[in-house]
């Protein structure tokens, strides 16, 4: 009876053992975007798709903190980056020297994901080495001045091309209790956004121009566009609180009708459309005069392209599978962004299509080709010095607390680096 | 007891273990910190020597500099003030056995403590807030014309976010002065008592003077909290309006971690250092048990 106990028990082991380690999934650590539903519908998206072509792998994870890349810093410097992760371009420079980033020439061919990539976008995933260090999935970008159509036609209000014009929409807007434009001036990269775009209306090369050396921040065009905004900030265009202002603050005075106007990546279409519906439109920025307003229209700020996307961690465990994953992941972050967030301007193509775009999207699909020139946002630029001090820049304009030349004097400090 | 004190291998087995940590997780640190403070360092890569570079930088050419060391400043002063002077006057309260509700108020004013810094500098972002905050929209509602933009104003916000720290850690303090006092022999009192002293004077004779040590050791944590202010800050204004709100400890988490600047940000916090230790040998010394200004002149004084 004993030796049959033992058997059995030897065997029923035996057999938990097996089955734990058929069941036994492979983790893998991702830091990613997830905090709107831009972020979170592509993600949950991905991971649905993961489980059904990668049954063994799981995805832990940890979400992206707003903080312009301060934190995968620390886990670079701590030596403990996650298997995956989400760059920008500042920081690829300093993880592909400290060998934190893999290398994924081979894995971008062999999953065919680099010939799936539009012929635009390959040019900013090949780094200035000849090698690619992240997949990417978000194609160009652009910074857009959206309009509530339907407070402007309330309070009899001409949608501003001029300064001025705006000036005097925010007199009427501040009157009726309504905010004229909600900013969310407490992340640095919609400060910089918000001086870029008046910086166009001067300089097309706008913020891009520091960062590639084209321009200098000495050059007349940036303080001007420095005084515009702080013009525009004591004219109360901006609400009180703007530099403690975050995203879901802002965007709920704009989408619930308590701000006229908003700044924001076209991303944002979807939930703008889908809570304003036709009454929400996009403008050309508004500028210092018409002649410029005219000349400057078709110049954007964002687009610019940036080695941005997923990396790996060459020191995972699983660094080849983790690789593959990210490469599997961006392609599905694309697909959802076609299919189910109304945004075709992706890096991958993925054979999909979607003739349900809302109008503001279509409107800027047919602007794309007419477009004379664009910019970067902050996570775009390689200068980190820039891509942090512009922000802290823009702030300050923001403010209206700040002259334009103490500003100006204080980057040129800092860019002297 | 003498037989252990004389026993020098029993007190280098006892003390080993705490001496070791202490260089470690303190000590090795510092000097790492000092160390860094003349390279170019990305926190990643290679570091480059770059001598007294970074030092030069900050201490004679940036601008920030100046407006951290102020707002250091004067989140010490804000949180010193307010915080010694109002939780000495509570203790002294709830240690006065004629106060009802005396173990319910010594929980009050402890609360803020146990809160996550996080909620409450929520809490008050939200009553702050200059758009529909609670304390504008009071006011508003009152008819009272005094809207302020508590944290949005590049010259007080700085006043605003100390006040927050301050509230918040009043507790602390609270707590350990509720301590002193009761370290102190009622004789002391029935003394004073019985010369015929006011209870307000008894407290201004015996009470604050015997509170020295303590007194020493709030205004160390409270002085130093001030001049290495951060969390507060990065909640609520993030160094802003621009960069009005920086204190030291600003300058080197913005340049490490948002510019990969880690040895100019390690200066900051060598810089930051020198400045806490200044102050606590300062404040060592004038804390110092011999005759000195603050406190002997109550001595041999009579009561009455």
């Amino acid at each position: 009876m004993k030796k049959f106990l033992c058997i059995l028990l030897a065997a029923m082991m035996v057999i938990g053992c097996a089955s734990a380690m058929a069941e036994e999934k492979i983790k893998l650590q991702i830091y990613a975007q997830y905090a709107d539903d831009d972020t979170k519908v592509p993600y949950d998206y991905a991971v649905e798709k993961l489980a059904e072509a990668y049954p063994n792998v799981e995805l832990e994870l940890i979400p992206q903190a707003q903080d312009d890349g301060a934190t995968l810093l620390a886990l670079a410097t701590a030596g403990k980056l996650p298997d995956i992760y989400q760059t920008g371009s500042g920081i690829v420079t300093t993880l592909r020297n400290s060998k934190q980033m893999m290398v994924i020439n081979d894995v971008a061919e062999k999953t065919g994901f680099l010939e799936k990539v539009y012929e635009t976008e390959k040019q900013y995933m090949i780094a200035d080495d000849g090698n690619m260090y992240a997949f990417p999935y978000a194609g160009q970008e652009y910074v857009l001045w959206f309009v509530n159509n339907a407070l402007f036609e309330q309070y009899n209000v001409e949608i501003p091309t001029t300064y001025d014009e705006l000036i005097a929409a925010a007199e009427v807007f501040n009157a009726n209790g309504i905010v004229p434009m909600a900013l969310f001036g407490q992340e640095g990269w919609i400060s910089a956004a918000m001086y870029d775009a008046i910086a166009t209306r001067y300089i097309t090369a706008g913020i891009k121009g520091l960062d590639n050396g084209a321009t200098s921040i000495e050059d007349e065009a940036y303080l001007k566009a420095a005084e515009d905004l702080v013009k525009l900030a004591k004219a109360g265009v901006f609400q009180a609180a703007v530099t403690t202002t975050n995203y879901d603050q802002a965007s709920e005075m704009f989408l619930g009708g308590k701000a006229a106007m908003f700044l924001n990546g076209q991303w944002y279409i979807e939930d703008a459309t889908k809570a304003l519906g036709d009454d929400v439109t996009w403008i050309a920025y508004p500028s210092y005069d018409e002649a410029s307003y005219e000349a400057g229209k078709h110049a954007f700020s964002g687009g610019g392209g940036s080695i941005s996307g997923y990396a790996v961690n060459p020191d995972s465990p699983n660094a080849e599978l983790a690789a593959e994953v990210a490469a599997f992941i961006s392609e599905k972050y694309c697909e959802a962004k076609v299919t189910l967030r109304n945004n075709p301007l992706v890096a991958v193509n993925t054979g999909l299509t979607n003739d349900q775009l809302p109008k503001m999207m279509q409107d800027l699909v047919a602007e794309m080709p007419n477009m004379t020139s664009t910019t970067a946002f902050t996570w775009g630029l390689t200068n980190t010095t820039l891509a942090n001090a512009i922000g802290v820049a823009g702030q300050s304009l923001l403010s209206g607390q700040y002259e334009a030349q103490e500003v100006i004097d204080q980057l040129t400090f800092e860019l002297g680096w | 007891m003498k037989k252990y004190l004389s026993n020098r291998k029993a007190i280098i087995v006892f003390c080993l273990p705490a001496i070791i940590l202490f260089c470690v997780f303190i000590f090795v640190p510092i000097l790492q910190v000092f160390y860094y403070s003349f390279f170019d360092w990305d926190g990643v890569n290679q570091a480059t020597f770059v001598g007294l570079a970074n030092y030069k930088r900050l201490l004679l050419k940036d601008p920030v500099f100046k407006t951290a060391n102020l707002n250091g400043f004067k989140f010490g002063v804000v949180i010193t003030v307010y915080q010694l002077v109002l939780a000495t006057i509570f203790a002294i309260a709830v240690s006065d056995k004629r106060i009802r509700f005396r173990k319910f108020f010594r929980t009050a004013y402890f609360i803020p403590v146990v809160l996550s810094v996080t909620v409450v500098c929520q809490l008050w972002g939200n009553v702050l807030n200059a758009d529909n905050g609670l304390l504008n929209t009071l006011m508003s509602r009152l008819g009272i014309n005094w809207s302020q933009n508590w944290l949005n104003d590049r010259n007080t916000a700085i006043y605003t976010v100390a006040f927050v720290n301050a509230w918040q850690w009043m507790g602390y303090q609270f707590a350990l002065i509720v301590a002193g006092i009761k370290s102190i022999g009622e004789d002391f009192y029935e003394a004073a008592e019985i010369d015929g002293a006011t209870s307000l004077k008894a407290h201004w004779y015996i009470t604050l003077p015997l509170l020295k040590d303590t007194f020493n050791f709030c205004l160390l944590i409270s002085v130093t909290g001030g001049i290495k202010a951060f969390s507060e800050i990065d909640i609520m204004t993030g160094g802003g309006p621009g960069n009005a709100t920086y204190t030291l400890t600003y300058i080197m988490y913005n340049y490490a971690f948002g510019r990969q600047k880690f040895g100019y940000g390690l200066t900051s916090s060598a810089v930051l250092v020198i400045e806490c230790l200044v102050i606590i040998l300062a404040l060592n010394w004038l804390f110092k048990d011999r005759e000195n200004p603050l406190f002997s002149r109550r001595k041999g004084v009579e009561i009455v």
